[in-house]
Parts: structure tokens; sequence; C-alpha cells
């Protein structure tokens, strides 16, 4: 019984990152457009909110957030990235958000401890 | 007496510490050495930016930094005169734990590259 909930406890679970990763930038850039000046307190929002509310998830894991965001006007951008860790307790979630002139995409790694 | 009692390191040496200045210098040699003269071209920067980001890690895995986990993060984008902005913020035991970044660019792309350092206790 307690081994079973320490497993569920200590991996890294990518549903319930993705969830709370989009409503963090649905409530910080929802309908917004792409503005130059407020670029800044956007990315701070999203980025510091979504450290927050994983925090309060209260899992033993040390955690990163990344966030890009683009103005759309038809250039390209890719993301990749290569990991050196342990994959039975470690993983890694990108949740991409887009509306008619911002992109964003948000990536988080969990590292347990 | 247990000679071997309290040999477990919870804290890296000093000398052990994910060295930002190394780690710099091995991302800024990979970046300019593949895409010196490289053109944006939408089929070929997908394996661009993965083959990138091994390379990062594999050199990173060679200079030794010795029960740190790694993640390195590439992003490759088309040069249009567009805006972007990148931001990261982490959760961590700031003591132990570090990250460094480097940017490229050249007329036709901009690539920056971020790889963070974890300490496993």
């Amino acid at each position: 019984m307690d081994e079973d909930q320490s497993a569920e406890e200590t991996t890294f679970v990518v549903d319930e990152i993705t969830t709370v990763i989009k409503e963090v930038v649905e409530s910080t850039i929802g309908n917004s457009s792409y503005q130059h000046s407020k670029i800044n307190q956007w990315m701070s929002n999203i980025v510091e909110s979504s450290l927050n509310q994983l925090t309060k998830l209260g899992k033993p894991f040390k955690y990163i957030v990344t966030c890009i965001i683009l103005q759309k006007n038809g250039a390209g951008l890719h993301t990749a990235s290569s990991c050196f860790w342990d994959n039975t307790t470690d993983g890694s979630c990108t949740v991409r958000w887009e509306n008619k002139t911002i992109y964003c995409s948000v990536s988080v790694f969990g590292l347990a401890i | 007496m247990d000679a071997g009692a309290n040999t477990y390191l919870i804290r890296p040496n000093y000398k052990d510490k994910f060295k930002a200045g190394v780690a710099k210098e091995c991302i800024r040699e990979i970046l300019r050495e593949q895409l010196y003269g490289v053109q944006y071209n939408p089929e070929e920067v997908p394996t661009l930016s993965k083959s990138l980001a091994d390379s990062i890690k594999n050199k990173l895995k060679d200079v030794g930094f010795d029960r740190y986990k790694l993640i390195v993060q590439v992003v490759v984008g088309e040069q249009r005169g567009e805006g972007v902005k990148m931001a990261a913020r982490c959760f961590w035991d700031a003591d132990t734990d570090s990250y460094v970044q480097d940017i490229y660019m050249n007329d036709s792309l901009f690539c920056v590259a971020a790889a963070f350092g974890v300490y496993y206790y």
C-alpha cells in the first residue's frame, strides 16, 4: 500500500502538469495581442505562476520552467532538448499555445530528488 | 571504528560543482562549429536542433560533472525581424545547481542554447 503511494508521488505525471500550465497561460495572455511593452510582464507572470502552482503540488521534485513567446509573422521556430537523467523518475512536458498574434511554448522539466 | 561511515556526499565539493565557465565554452564551441554559415531551412532545422542538443549534452558529459543531471534546451528560429522572448525559472537548490546559456546569430537564423545542471543527492 505504502509503496504504491510513494511510487506515484515520485514519478513525473505529464497530464497533471500539462493542465496546470495550460491554465496559467490562458489566464495570463488568453485574449491578448502581441504588445512589445507587455511582454516582459507576461513572461514573468507565466513563468512565476507556473512555478508556484507546481510547487504547490507538494511533490519531491526540482523544477525548471522555460517559456518562449514569439510574435506571429511567418517565421519558423524549432525547439529541441536533450537530457541526461533517470528515466524512471524524471520527465518533461511541453505545452504549445497560440492565438492570432502570439505563439507561446512552455517547457517543464521535473527532476526527482 | 567504521572507516567508511561518512563518505556519502550530499553536497558536491567545491571543485566538483557545475562550472559555468567551462560549460559555457562547450556550448559556444559547438554552436559556432555547427551553425557557421548555415541558412535557415525548414526541412533541415528539426534534425539540426536535435543534433545540437545531443552534441552539447555529450560534450558536457565528457567534461565530467560527477553526480549532476543535465538538461540541454536548444531553440533555433528564423530571423525575420519578429519579436522573441525566452525566460526560465527554476525551483532547485541554488547552492548546488546552476545553468548556462549562449546565443548565436547569423543573418538567417538565431539559436539559443541553455544547459541546466542539477545535483543528484
